[in-house]
């Protein structure tokens, strides 16, 4: 790399003195594969367990199998999909988990006398609500969003809770669940939905200033202020739309399961987090893609229900899960220094 | 191009600021014309961060009146200084080091194809292009424009949020300290760019503790002691000794203007 910035006085140049071509020429093709590298080591990984699993037990490979364990992973992954975005951004939500749970006991309630659409409809507005209260909160008062969604998660179960008496919501109608069980070309509704929204969160997330904005803000908040990007309506905005991801996930596993129980969620949030940092979403923000997300979610699904399946004890799901975490971002960081240390190899050999 | 024009481009007259019981700045007055690189100086304290804050948007004058051309503006925002083409290069730079050297440069003002809703999609290509052409025209060589930037030196980092202040066609471009993190010949570079970015017409206000760095570049020197305009001369007529002790207070009895 050329330090003609520091080393020596510029050299006026033309406005079209460098051609706009040699802006990409200096891109090698490495540099530009990069970032799919760790992509696709996630779905290397997914295709060996996926190969592991289906050699002991070929039933699993089945096509009513793999419905079935899509459909568990749909619901974590709309979750996921909202987290991602947040911590890009540099927050977090500590409290879907506990959402996801008010809105699937809300909507199911509502179910009871209202029009079905009407109670879905409210209970993804419930998530929207509660997701712009969250993200007003974290705005206004200055400490971090992991302890201010600590303080909502807790007081949102309770609330669950309390409306629900610690019973599960039954006697729900059967046109309010005939969308959550519906399918598509053999596929679950949820399913759909989780793909679906993947899509647009990527598209969003790479394609467009909202989604540049929010991997700007996870670097420095401070130089996203300084040249005029509506910082608090971009914050508020990604708390909002996990919001109504989440209500979206809450409101399909009411219908699916035709009925809501008060501890739909628990521990969502950190199955949820494990699932973003795995799928390469720095925990600091700044970096990630929805892809590595989407493929991060599906391996853990897939760890939880191929144990099973291999009739091992289900405890070791856990285990294997974390260590997955840990093996992941141990990887990235040795990756990253390896980075470093050839690039300093580079930069000793070029200058002697 | 580089006359300076008869009208200012910013007029700050007889501003005030005060925090809490403290008066940050006492009644400065200040016109900085296009094409023209003033030099502030003062010592820690002396109001002119406050000063530039002010017309940046980020604080209101108590007292005293600020112009922009024949608008007056008292209570600016922002996002309404930007508008008005007040551009701030700051002592850190304020750059995301996780995006590559294109995306910091177009940052906030990315070139956009087309819009669905709130949405705008970017024009990635022309982003690149734009950035590029902006970097070259501030003698920035930065091979890979897309890799994020946490690798690169203060000298290519220095130029990034130059050419990122430039992006936006501004009238007034203030550099806050800008050589603070420098060695030497990155100064050097810095200063003539400073220089540069004058002579397409600009408004410059240089920010700066360091007197050779002032005598260098400035055309006019302004001196702020206590939040208080204690010398106004053009450069080519003012001695160092003079500047030196209007900052140190041994010339409080001649304030200007």
């Amino acid at each position: 790399m050329s330090a003609r910035a520091g080393g020596q006085p510029p050299v006026v140049v033309a406005a079209d003195a460098q051609s706009p071509a040699s802006a990409t020429a200096g891109r090698s093709w490495r540099e530009r594969l990069r970032p799919y590298a760790r992509n696709g080591g996630l779905a290397l990984t997914l295709a060996i367990v996926l190969g592991v699993v289906g050699f002991f037990r070929p039933q699993y490979l089945s096509r009513d199998n793999l419905i079935v364990v899509a459909l568990q992973v749909s619901f974590v992954g709309m979750a996921a999909i909202g987290t991602a975005y947040l911590i890009i951004s540099g927050s977090i939500d500590l409290s879907i988990g506990s959402l996801f749970a008010l809105v699937g006991v809300s909507s199911a309630m509502l179910a009871r006398s209202l029009h079905p659409a009407a109670a879905m409809a409210l209970g993804v507005a419930l998530g929207g609500a509660v997701g712009w209260i969250n993200g007003a909160l974290a705005w206004r008062i200055k400490l971090s969003p992991l302890i201010i969604t600590l303080a909502s998660m807790s007081i949102i179960r309770g609330v669950v809770l309390l409306l629900t008496d610690g019973y599960a919501v039954r006697g729900v109608p059967r046109e309010f669940a005939a969308l959550g069980q519906a399918r598509v070309c053999g596929v679950p509704s949820p399913v759909w939905m989780f793909l679906l929204l993947a899509a647009v969160a990527h598209v969003v997330l790479s394609r467009t200033t909202v989604g540049q904005h929010l991997l700007a803000l996870g670097g420095n908040q401070a130089a996203c202020e300084a040249v005029g990007i509506r910082v608090r309506r971009l914050r508020w905005g990604a708390f909002t739309a996990n919001g109504l991801v989440v209500g979206v996930a809450g409101v399909l596993a009411a219908s699916r399961f035709g009925s809501a129980n008060p501890s739909f969620g628990t521990g969502m949030e950190l199955d949820v987090i494990t699932a973003v940092i795995l799928g390469g979403v720095a925990f600091t923000g700044g970096e990630g893609n929805i892809p590595g997300v989407v493929l991060a979610v599906t391996l853990l699904g897939i760890i939880n229900s191929g144990i099973v399946a291999l009739g091992i004890d289900a405890d070791y799901a856990e285990v294997v899960k974390g260590a997955a975490l840990l093996g992941a971002v141990s990887l990235d960081q040795f990756s990253h220094e390896a980075r470093d240390r050839f690039r300093t190899m580079l930069a000793i050999r070029e200058r002697g | 191009m580089s006359m300076p024009a008869p009208q200012p481009l910013v007029r700050c007259l007889a501003i005030s600021k005060y925090f809490g019981g403290v008066k940050a700045l006492d009644g400065v007055t200040l016109e900085l014309y296009a094409g023209e690189v003033v030099a502030l100086v003062g010592d820690n304290g002396a109001g002119k961060s406050t000063l530039v804050r002010i017309l940046a948007g980020f604080y209101h004058p108590d007292q005293g009146e600020l112009w922009f051309g024949q608008q007056r503006v008292d209570a600016l925002s922002p996002r309404q200084a930007r508008a008005l083409g007040v551009e701030t290069v700051h002592q850190h730079l304020l750059l995301c080091d996780n995006l590559g050297a294109a995306a910091n440069v177009v940052l906030g003002q990315e070139p956009t194809v087309h819009r669905l809703g709130p949405l705008k999609f970017l024009d990635h290509r022309r982003g690149r292009e734009e950035a590029a052409r902006r970097l070259a025209e501030v003698g920035a060589s930065i091979s890979d424009l897309a890799t994020p930037i946490r690798q690169l030196s203060g000298g290519q980092r220095q130029a990034i949020a130059i050419a990122r202040a430039l992006a936006a066609s501004p009238r007034l471009v203030m550099f806050d300290e800008p050589t603070a993190a420098l060695g030497s010949r990155q100064t050097e570079a810095t200063l003539r760019l400073i220089r540069r970015v004058a002579e397409r017409g600009v408004a410059a206000l240089l920010i700066s503790h360091n007197l050779d760095d002032v005598f260098a570049v400035a055309d006019r020197i302004v001196a702020l002691r206590h939040g208080r305009p204690v010398f106004n001369e053009l450069a080519g007529n003012a001695l160092r000794e003079t500047v030196v002790a209007a900052m140190t207070g041994l010339l409080t009895e001649r304030t200007v203007p």
